[in-house]
């Protein structure tokens, strides 16, 4: 549905994106994952067709953004970063607006406009001007204006942002509920929103595309630096190094001061190598040692660590071949 | 498909500004002063009916003047400049509001061309000013029915006419200043300046003669104005008015689209 590649942009003598590429399957959701100021806006602002790449194309339902610009229009919804509302209008008039522009026929505007009110919970709001809503109800309004003419590809960029946490569930269950029945890329810059509501992963820094990949693989991916977390009581010296006798176990830190409040008490963090379990070991050797096993826990790469390893080292991890 | 795009960004402009408040400001100015020199320039002391009085009793008159035609051009003359001055305030928004707002990401993602969005603009604005006009054609009605003999109708339509044409071309043109800035002070300021530099052409066209002056005359937007308001019908000035008017839309569109290419 969504074709990008080799795409870059050039503003001057500054590069905001470089030869990125990615593509998204009918149905899809596809996040855009980024920190600030990695080119997350400017890929959305090219796909919408707002502004043109410098190299490279990018195809949405198989037009071109740039040469077939008002086939693509026809075709998406798009949610700015912020929303463009006219905060004179009414949100039943804003709607009726933009579901005119869009090109949806008279006939079918009211029953379409009540439809988006509807499914971003606006009803109680429909008839107030959008000067005097909250952020988080221009946050829907700007939502809804992107699906009031039922696009079959839907652009958001950063939507939950100024959100409250029962709102962003709200609008995480929305975005979720047209998986399948529409397309979907959305920006953020937020973790839990990628592992809760996308199907695919795109991670983007300083504007190039580091990874692709489903959450769950892209957290495969750093399984060799998964590991336990153990807490116990009494002097760590010798078990410090008896740990590192197992195989299996290739770091042992010690971290006293994450410790709980109760003294003579330390925490140790243990990496293991590649595919190694030696959960049993390790606990064996605290307990034959005759210390307090306090707590014992399987740590596990989050999607968090794996941004951070993949945005803060420069290490293009090549998980695009998705055969 | 692209007149009913273009009626909707007209009815949106429209009502937009039905719901601005600084509308209704400078409607209330532009009633209030154009109400007073209505009043002066008919009935004060310095006024049109005045002067020809005095004039007939010292027996200065020579021939019968026609009182009502001298007045539709003193009023008119005082319109278009003071429509100069109210203009740029109702053009400053047009695009400078939706680039500082954002929601000309909307409008420049959605499938209309930036011709439409800028023809629908312009046709919004222009009918707010006519808006603006209509309370003046019920006092022009009452007085020009007390005339004897009655004036032909072509001329305070021309009048008209020449008034709205000229609007449209300053908010054209206005319109396509607000287009390179997000600022509406700034956009209002250049528009000034701009007015300004109209004026000054028409005055040194009327002022130094010769050829140059004459050439001059006829890229001046008053001067059409003004033979439309003496009841001179000239299709040249129609068609100067009308190259301003386009030239505005011309110049928005490219700037639009070029403003999106060249985005920091």
């Amino acid at each position: 549905m969504i074709e990008v590649e080799h795409l870059s942009k050039i503003y001057g003598s500054t590069t905001a994106i470089e030869d990125v590429h990615f593509s998204v399957e009918a149905g899809e959701i596809l996040g855009f994952l980024g920190p600030n100021g990695a080119g997350k806006t400017t890929t959305m602002r090219i796909l919408a067709g707002y502004l043109p790449a410098t190299t490279g194309t990018a195809r949405v339902a198989n037009y071109d953004v740039h040469k077939q610009s008002m086939e693509v229009r026809r075709r998406i919804g798009y949610l700015p970063e912020t929303p463009p509302l006219y905060l004179d209008m009414t949100v039943e008039g804003f709607l009726h607006f933009v579901a005119k522009i869009k090109g949806v026929p008279a006939g079918d505007r009211s029953q379409k406009v009540i439809f988006a009110i509807k499914r971003c919970q606006l009803l109680e709001r429909q008839k107030v001007m959008i000067r005097k809503l909250s952020k988080g109800y221009r946050q829907r309004v700007g939502i809804a204006q992107a699906l009031v003419h039922e696009p079959p590809v839907i652009i958001l960029d950063e939507p939950t942002i100024g959100l409250d946490p029962i709102q962003l569930i709200e609008v995480r269950n929305l975005i979720k509920s047209l998986a399948g029945e529409r397309t979907i890329v959305l920006s953020t810059h937020i973790l839990p929103e990628v592992s809760m509501t996308c199907d695919r992963v795109t991670i983007i820094n300083r504007g190039k595309v580091v990874a692709t990949n489903t959450p769950i693989n892209l957290m495969k991916e750093l399984s060799s630096s998964s590991g336990y977390e153990v807490e116990i009581e009494g002097d760590a010296a010798p078990v410090f190094s008896a740990l590192q006798q197992i195989s299996g176990v290739a770091t042992v830190e010690v971290h006293r001061e994450r410790a709980s409040s109760a003294s003579n008490r330390t925490l140790l963090q243990i990496t293991c190598s590649d595919n190694a379990e030696p959960g049993k070991e390790i606990a064996a050797t605290i307990v034959n040692l005759g210390l307090g096993l306090q707590e014992m826990r399987r740590t596990r790469p989050s999607l968090e660590d794996v941004f951070l390893h993949l945005t803060t080292e420069d290490l293009v991890v090549s998980t695009q071949e998705e055969n | 498909m692209i007149i009913a795009n273009t009626i909707a960004i007209f009815q949106k402009e429209l009502q937009g500004y039905f719901g601005s408040p600084l509308a209704y400001i400078v409607a209330a100015v532009f009633w209030l002063i154009s109400g007073l020199f209505f009043v002066e320039l008919l009935l004060g002391q310095e006024g049109i009916i005045q002067q020809v009085a005095t004039s007939e009793q010292l027996g200065i008159a020579t021939a019968p003047v026609d009182v009502v035609y001298l007045f539709l051009n003193s009023f008119f003359a005082v319109m278009g400049s003071l429509s100069l001055f109210i203009l740029p305030i109702l053009s400053m928004g047009l695009y400078a509001e939706e680039r500082k707002r954002g929601t000309i990401e909307l409008l420049a993602t959605s499938p209309i061309t930036n011709w439409v969005v800028a023809l629908g603009k312009l046709l919004g604005v222009v009918a707010f000013f006519i808006v603006m006009i209509l309370p003046l054609l019920i006092y022009e009605a009452i007085a020009f029915s007390a005339a004897k003999p009655p004036i032909p109708p072509v001329v305070p339509l021309l009048a008209h006419l020449g008034l709205i044409l000229l609007a449209t071309a300053i908010l054209s043109l206005g319109m396509f200043i607000s287009s390179l800035t997000d600022s509406s002070i700034i956009a209002a300021i250049l528009t000034f300046a701009l007015v300004l530099f109209l004026w000054i052409i028409d005055l040194i066209a009327n002022n130094i003669g010769g050829e140059f002056g004459e050439a001059l005359k006829h890229i001046s937007l008053l001067e059409s104005y003004n033979n439309l308001v003496q009841g001179i019908f000239d299709t040249s000035d129609l068609i100067l008015l009308a190259s301003y008017i386009f030239l505005g839309l011309f110049l928005t569109a490219l700037s639009i689209e070029t403003f999106r290419f060249s985005r920091q």
